[in-house]
């Protein structure tokens, strides 16, 4: 157990250190002044620059750089923006969780609607019904998702008008920043009208979600489905169900359970299309999420957001699929015993 | 009275171009009280008998006969939800392979205890239920040897020896009380105290609840020393059945003759250092089968007759599927 969690631990800030080299690596190779990609600072004349350099130990060998470049990003000091000017640790902490509150709705759904209904329909293999879902899963699988955020913006807010175009909430509305989550935020928000303000983040928030959700629910049902036929299959089913259990003691004691296991690792590379996708969704909709500030930062050549930007992501990515990665092993008693041939 | 009794039992697959027979025309009774031996070489449809009659089949296998009933009622036609009482109560499967016919993710106390059926458990209230069933479950592992219950009872499949194993699905098939056992090569591999120890019990429950038990095995020794009656299988078909003590010592068939002399201690004169009678190659693969008679090819007594399958003869209740049998002048 304590091995398990220690092993994790050293592959988990292994990869941290590597994208921080990285990192820092980009302050060297992006085009311009490593002082200003560094710290998103311009210098107005010499001494101010060497004065910058010298506390940016730019003066010494690149470990040292390093090290306390590694330094600056643990105690909070991002650099700041080269557009704004603002530091981009504020700047970030208002873009991630908008993204992070997307993806978390988007995998609420396909959660809450894609295992059950990838378990119904592995139940019932094979019949219509399952074919009916089986194929139009596999329909919604296939829709490049920024082709369905289109389409949704299309249809709902230009034909229909029933949902707004973009943004987050209506600007009537003066919403303080406490979480970052802007549902919570309504909730902790004093002198709103709080109903009329969540319908109208609700209506915001709406085709976004949809469009993320619908793919990775498309993804959850397959994966589910699959899993359930093949533990069908397994021989202790067939031993369950010569024992004389019924259809609902071997579905809710042998099958949820080992359908489970198998897709929880999947579930955590889904975790990263999710993230991307909700990236890429953020853009059509003017979500004022990371992947929304991330390409303004490409347009703006803001090499410093670029740097910070690329690490956050990777590190937001990396935090949960090891994460999720440890829950599985935590949960999955026939594990302990490949435990050597794994990480 | 016969509990299970299967007449022409024959099961077909498709392998590509071809339709084999797996089973062809297979009979085999258990009657009350009886420990009955199931024979045959490796591959000869052994597990396949005990699959077809637990309701076990893959779905891809198309299965007929004339009668697969117990106790007089046809387990075909029965309705799905009668036929999962029959085995949930009256009939206990032990499979061939048993760490694969263990959920991996239960431990082997919830599986012993999910198998005690209902009816067995005393108390009213759900905590008092709990309890009983953790105590049948406790006394069923030690009825069948497994001395640390605390240690396995929490166990997951993967973490305890093949032979716990071995016991264990032995533990869940007898918690239930059922009339018949069917044990597909219980004793698989393991070793001969312990073998002895398991093959000591099921005799017991014969004598003492007379339990009726289909006994599958490759261990002649062990099945000439427990079972009254055996029915032996080559190559999917049924090729003798009768009682024990009459086939061991006049076998009608050329094949039971065979198995019977290739193990050596069932020949008292045999002089010492001979070599083994045994029958020349092996059993045929299904898709080769020989039309006829399917041991033509090895038998020794072979005639142009066997081309021709044989049919069931019956001399008292020893039956026989040869056209030359052995012995014939003696009866
Ligand atoms: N799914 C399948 N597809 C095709 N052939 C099969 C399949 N399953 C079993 N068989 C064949 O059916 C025959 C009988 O197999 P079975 O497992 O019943 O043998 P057995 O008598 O139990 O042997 P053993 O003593 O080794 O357990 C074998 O020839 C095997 O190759
Ligand atoms: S029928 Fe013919 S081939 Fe078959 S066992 Fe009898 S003698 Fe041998
Ligand atoms: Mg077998």
């Amino acid at each position: 157990m304590i091995n398990v969690l220690t092993r994790y631990l050293t592959l988990f800030v292994l990869t941290l250190l590597v994208l921080a080299a990285l990192s820092f690596s980009l302050a060297y190779l992006f085009p311009g002044d490593v002082l200003t990609n560094l710290t998103g600072l311009t210098p107005q004349n010499d001494m101010q620059r060497e004065a910058l350099a010298r506390q940016y130990k730019l003066d010494q060998p690149y470990v040292v750089q390093f090290y306390h470049y590694l330094g600056q990003l643990l105690s909070g000091n991002w650099g700041h923006s080269f557009i704004s000017g603002l530091p981009l640790r504020e700047e970030i902490g208002i873009a991630m969780p908008a993204t992070i509150e997307l993806a978390t709705y988007a995998m609420l759904i396909a959660l809450i609607v894609g295992v059950p209904v990838g378990y119904y329909a592995g139940m019932r293999s094979y019949t219509p019904i399952d074919h009916t879902i089986n194929s139009v899963s596999l329909f919604s699988y296939s829709f490049p998702v920024f082709w369905l955020a289109l389409l949704f913006i299309l249809v709902f807010s230009l034909e229909l008008g029933i949902a707004p175009l973009s943004g987050r909430v209506s600007l009537l509305f003066d919403i303080p920043d406490a979480t970052g989550f802007i549902l919570l935020d309504i909730l902790l928000a004093e002198d709103i009208d709080k109903g009329l303000a969540l319908s109208d983040a609700l209506h915001h928030m709406a085709l976004p979600t949809l469009a993320i959700a619908i793919i990775t629910t498309a993804a959850m049902i397959r994966m589910t489905r699959r899993s359930v036929i093949d533990v069908l299959g397994r021989p202790y089913i067939t031993a369950a169900r010569s024992r004389g259990l019924s259809r609902w003691q071997i579905f809710s004691r042998h099958i949820v359970r080992n359908a489970l296991l198998p897709i929880l690792p999947l579930m955590a590379i889904q975790i990263t299309t999710l993230i991307t996708n909700a990236m890429i969704v953020e853009t059509l909709f003017s979500w004022p999420g990371i992947g929304n500030w991330l390409i303004q930062a490409i347009y703006q050549r803001d090499y410093p957001a670029l740097r910070v930007g690329m690490l956050a992501v990777s590190t937001l990515v990396i935090t949960l699929t090891i994460l999720v990665d440890l829950f599985n092993r935590l949960i999955d008693p026939s594990r302990e015993k490949y435990e050597r041939a794994t990480v | 009275m016969a509990l299970l009794d299967i007449k022409n039992l024959t099961l077909e697959i498709d392998t590509g171009q071809t339709r084999v027979k797996a089973l062809d025309k297979v009979n085999l009774t258990v009657s009350s009280g009886e420990i009955r031996a199931l024979v045959g070489e490796s591959g000869s449809g052994k597990s396949l008998i005990v699959s077809a009659i637990s309701g076990a089949l893959p779905p891809q296998w198309r299965m007929t006969a004339d009668r697969l009933s117990w106790r007089g009622e046809s387990l075909l036609s029965m309705s799905t939800e009668q036929r999962r009482q029959v085995m949930r109560r009256d009939i206990a499967v032990v499979f061939q392979n048993p760490v694969s016919a263990l959920d991996p993710s239960a431990t082997l106390g919830q599986q012993l205890e999910e198998s005690i059926p209902d009816e067995l458990v005393r108390g009213n209230w759900f905590w008092q239920r709990g309890q009983n069933r953790r105590k049948i479950a406790i006394g069923a592992v030690h009825k069948v040897g497994i001395k640390h219950h605390r240690h396995y009872l929490s166990a997951y499949p993967h973490q305890v020896p093949t032979d716990i194993c071995q016991k264990f699905m032995i533990a869940m098939a007898l918690v239930s009380q059922p009339k018949l056992l069917i044990a597909d090569d219980p004793t698989r591999g393991m070793e001969t105290t312990t073998k002895t120890q398991v093959l000591k019990l099921f005799t017991r429950l014969n004598q003492t609840k007379s339990l009726s038990i289909l006994f599958v095995s490759h261990d002649l020794l062990a099945i000439a020393s427990m079972s009254h009656t055996m029915t032996v299988l080559y190559a999917g078909q049924t090729v003798e059945s009768g009682k024990m003590k009459h086939i061991r010592k006049r076998p009608l068939h050329p094949y039971t003759k065979a198995l019977l002399d290739s193990a050596p201690s069932f020949r008292n004169n045999l002089p010492p250092k001979s070599t083994l009678p045994t029958l020349e190659g092996t059993i045929p693969p299904l898709q080769h089968m020989p039309i006829g008679c399917r041991l033509g090819p090895r038998c020794p007594r072979a005639q142009r007759d066997c081309v021709v399958t044989p049919v069931q003869r019956r001399i008292h209740d020893h039956t026989y599927n040869c056209h030359f049998p052995l012995h014939m002048e003696k009866l």
